[in-house]
């Protein structure tokens, strides 16, 4: 087996295909992952990256880099989504990365967020820190102008 | 059993009836972007005809759900407050039915039921 399996899709995203590509990757995860828990993790951040792309990108256009590196111990998974989003967007990426790190916790930060949204009935506002407490990932973020890379990493045991 | 609402999608479907004092219903399939308007309209009618059937219990089903999205899980979230913002009298339970196969399950809803620890339960089964 190669020490590292990647994938890049350079695409314009749209409702249907998030659910799509999200099956895909959940196989591409299945083929080295031999823990069920952790494969379902790291769907589950591809979906909620991929479905911000879909609502936020500026152009549509999305790039999406999957990588599983075999040679680490638990293995690494790495979600690397670049697209142009407004100046808006990118506030709120960094508000709620910027939360994430400032609670003790991704749980604690992301219940304090449930109770805050609770009310309100339009989008969620609940992704990204989703990623980070239930799919325990970590998330970076990277801007170039109006570029925005999201990073987000994990560890999953179990290689086939 | 009276039958309360069906909604249906392409790749999603909802549906729940009265059983006794308890209101069943059941999602299937993949909850997604494209689910969010009938979710939406499930869980509405669902309050609304549990309050006035004033039934002690609604047992959610999720066995057969594949997946369930940021924004639809924020229309449990709504749902569990509109419960918590009854009188005492009138508020009612929620049961969720979960599949140990589809781990997502196991992690959201336990995010959900931190949120309203007093009126959720999880089962696996």
């Amino acid at each position: 087996m190669e020490p590292v399996a990647y994938f890049e899709l350079n695409f314009r995203p749209n409702v249907a295909l998030v659910s799509v590509v999200r099956r895909f990757v959940t196989e591409f995860y299945e083929r080295f992952l031999s823990d069920p828990d952790g494969t379902s993790r790291v769907a589950l951040a591809t979906h909620e990256l991929l479905e911000n792309a879909v609502k936020y990108s500026k152009d549509g256009e999305t790039t999406i880099r999957i990588e599983v590196d075999v040679t680490q111990k638990p293995i690494v998974v790495k979600l690397r989504l670049r697209n142009r989003a407004e100046v808006a967007h990118i506030i709120a990426i960094k508000e709620i990365l910027e939360g994430v790190a400032s609670a003790p916790d991704a749980f604690t930060f992301y219940q304090q967020l449930i109770g805050k949204k609770s009310k309100q009935r339009q989008g969620s506002g609940f992704g990204l820190a989703r990623i980070c407490a239930e799919a325990e990932m970590v998330l970076n973020q990277h801007i170039d102008n109006d570029m925005v890379t999201i990073e987000a990493t994990t560890s999953v045991g179990g290689a086939r | 059993m009276s039958e309360l609402v069906t909604v249906t999608g392409d790749d999603f479907a909802g549906s729940a009836h009265v059983d006794g004092a308890t209101v069943q219903a059941v999602l299937k399939g993949n909850a997604d972007y494209a689910a969010f308007d009938a979710l939406e309209m499930l869980l509405n009618r669902i309050h609304s005809e549990t309050k006035r059937l004033a039934a002690n219990e609604v047992v959610v089903d999720l066995r057969q759900l594949e997946f369930m999205n940021s924004s639809c899980f924020k229309s449990f979230v709504s749902w569990v407050t509109d419960i918590q913002e009854l009188d005492d009298a009138k508020r009612y339970k929620v049961r969720f039915l979960s599949n140990p196969t589809y781990h997502w399950q196991k992690r959201s809803l336990h995010s959900l039921r931190c949120f309203a620890v007093e009126l959720i339960t999880v089962v696996e089964q």
